[in-house]
């Protein structure tokens, strides 16, 4: 694990806020007739700090929802705790201060947007013009005040992801938890939402999210988790995840009658018309390319590799099960 | 209570735009309506036969709708992934429940309202004035606490089973429950452990025959919905008896809903 997971729920000047944090969380599910034993989540520890935008990243089945809902008290706990603004879960003063989108959502149909932040704010206790106001001020921050007459069941998979946001804001919370909010929706979709998460975090809100998604983790997170199998692999900002190693630098040449000798270990890639070469870590880059430049070639670009978010990934989502973090 | 009314309202909301409750209402008042012809083929008796068939079918279908509305309750937000989005709010499990079932209820003395008023109506039209007394509005109090208990029975049942065995336990509740004289009849003609046995499960399962009292006799004097009906302590007692009952029942259907996980 990268990060080094503070405590409190009020920390000094040097360390963050922690808002949110799961201490040790694991849930055993037990299925079927034979009561199968399936560990969902096999021990989770990790905080989420005041104001950060926190991605919670992992592929499918890693046990992301199942940790998401014990955070929001929809699940119990087999073992651990979880903990947000220093108050256990499921405290109601704590759940006055969250807001909740849960993964592809389900919402009343017969109920038209501005029905269903009307209840949404009811349940938050807001009173009836505060849930008007805020109703009204939601539906044109998402983006539907042109639908705010239509019943929900005639919405698109887009326009529920953004009623849905709306709802979660709806108490007005300081921390907004989203459970794979861009999954489903097209490219526009997905660059609405991942908008209105920067929005947010602009605004001072602490956002989690999970995903499996890497370029939305990429474009909007401050720091991740990587979680894979029930437990957490890897957590920190991307810098601290991501190798600034070299791990390879693509050329890519106007080429002469006589191309430059390739280096021991770089290759040649697919190009059309022009000449590209990977080039190894470690390889005489610099002396490549004079040799190029000798031959009466052109430089076009020069491109070092490093680890992607998507490398590291891949890394942790295939490594072999470690002890429980 | 801005979070108990604010789900009963949702509720109600929801049976109010629900196609298959207006069907059943206006079977009901179809059956209502239709008693005025039966009315006509019977010599002297039409203004009864209104009653006794108008009554039928308010206890029917205010029971079918109990029974229906109450068994989908609970299964319905689970299946449609509803209750993810409203219990990370900041309402309690047994406040969405006590919601929902004040919700059904609000729908139960709408159609109850509305199904009673059309009877009464009918009754007018045979009968004028006259043919509407205080004895009919007495049978459709009783009738309301009828369905108070079965839609809590209802809604115990769908806290941990699917509507289609929720619906089975709750018909089977309904049936032996208003069939109490009877079954303690033949519980102390059986004798033994049998007939102790079943004295005990009539102990446990509501008397909903209570709710139906005409044609029973009480102390001296046998009741009717046609001439001298139960009395202001009957309908008090009773009515204390159905929300007394029903505030068990509910209060066991919320601490098996308080200790679900929502997968």
């Amino acid at each position: 694990m990268t990060d080094g997971e503070s405590g409190g729920a009020v920390s000094g000047a040097s360390e963050p806020e922690v808002v949110l944090r799961a201490d040790d969380l694991a849930k055993t599910f037990h299925l079927g007739f034979f009561r199968k034993r399936v560990d969902a989540v096999r021990g989770v520890s990790f905080s989420v700090h005041r104001g950060e935008i926190f991605g919670f990243l992992g592929p499918n089945g890693a046990g992301k929802t199942t940790t998401l809902k014990m955070l929001m008290g929809l699940i119990f706990p087999s073992r651990g705790r979880a903990q947000i603004l220093g108050r256990p879960v499921p405290d109601r003063q704590a759940k006055r201060r969250i807001g909740y989108l849960p993964e592809t959502p389900y919402f009343y149909e017969y109920l038209t947007p501005e029905e269903f932040l009307d209840f949404a704010g009811a349940l938050c206790d807001l009173p009836a013009a505060e849930r008007r106001k805020r109703a009204d001020a939601l539906l044109a921050r998402v983006g539907l005040e042109h639908a705010r007459g239509r019943p929900l069941r005639k919405f698109s998979k887009g326009m529920l992801q953004r009623i849905g946001i709306a709802q979660a804001l709806m108490g007005d919370p300081e921390v907004i938890v989203l459970d794979e909010p861009m999954t489903g929706l097209d490219p526009l979709g997905r660059k609405d939402i991942r908008d209105l998460i920067l929005e947010l975090g602009r605004a001072g809100k602490t956002v989690m999210f999970s995903t499996h998604i890497l370029p939305d983790v990429e474009m909007t997170c401050d720091r991740v988790a990587i979680v894979a199998g029930g437990r957490l692999r890897s957590v920190g900002t991307l810098a601290s995840l991501l190798s600034p190693r070299v791990l390879s630098t693509e050329v890519v040449l106007r080429p002469s009658a006589t191309p430059p000798p390739l280096p021991a270990g770089g290759r040649r890639l697919p190009s059309d018309g022009a000449l590209a070469v990977e080039l190894p870590a470690g390889a005489d880059v610099d002396g490549y390319l004079r040799a190029a430049l000798d031959t009466g070639a052109a430089v076009v670009s020069v491109t070092p590799r490093r680890e992607s978010l998507e490398d590291v990934f891949v890394r942790e989502a295939a490594a072999p099960e470690g002890p429980a973090s | 209570m801005r979070r108990i009314a604010a789900v009963a309202r949702n509720t109600f909301r929801e049976a109010a735009r629900n196609k298959i409750l207006y069907s059943l209402l206006f079977f009901a008042l179809g059956l209502i309506i239709s008693a005025l012809a039966l009315g006509q083929l019977s010599v002297h008796e039409d203004r009864r036969m209104i009653r006794d068939v108008g009554l039928f079918g308010v206890d029917l279908f205010s029971v079918l709708i109990a029974i229906f509305v109450g068994v989908n309750l609970l299964y319905k937000e689970l299946a449609l992934k509803t209750v993810y989005t409203i219990l990370p709010k900041p309402i309690a499990r047994w406040e969405f429940v006590f919601g929902k079932w004040l919700g059904v209820m609000a729908t139960l003395v709408a159609q109850i309202a509305i199904m009673g008023l059309v009877l009464a109506l009918t009754l007018m039209a045979q009968g004028g004035a006259d043919a509407v007394d205080a004895a009919l509005g007495k049978a459709l109090w009783l009738l309301l606490m009828n369905v108070t208990i079965v839609t809590s029975v209802a809604m115990f049942f769908s806290s941990f089973s699917s509507p289609f065995l929720s619906g089975l336990f709750a018909l089977g509740v309904f049936v032996v429950g208003r069939s109490i004289p009877d079954v303690r009849a033949l519980a102390q003609r059986m004798g033994g452990a049998g007939g102790q046995l079943l004295n005990g499960a009539c102990t446990l399962l509501p008397n909903l025959h209570l709710f139906t009292p005409s044609g029973s006799a009480l102390g001296a004097q046998t009741v009717s919905v046609h001439g001298a009906f139960v009395g202001a302590s009957y309908l008090g007692w009773t009515t204390a008896y159905a929300i007394g009952y029903s505030a068990v029942v509910l209060a066991c259907a919320m601490l098996i809903f308080r200790r679900r996980d929502f997968v």
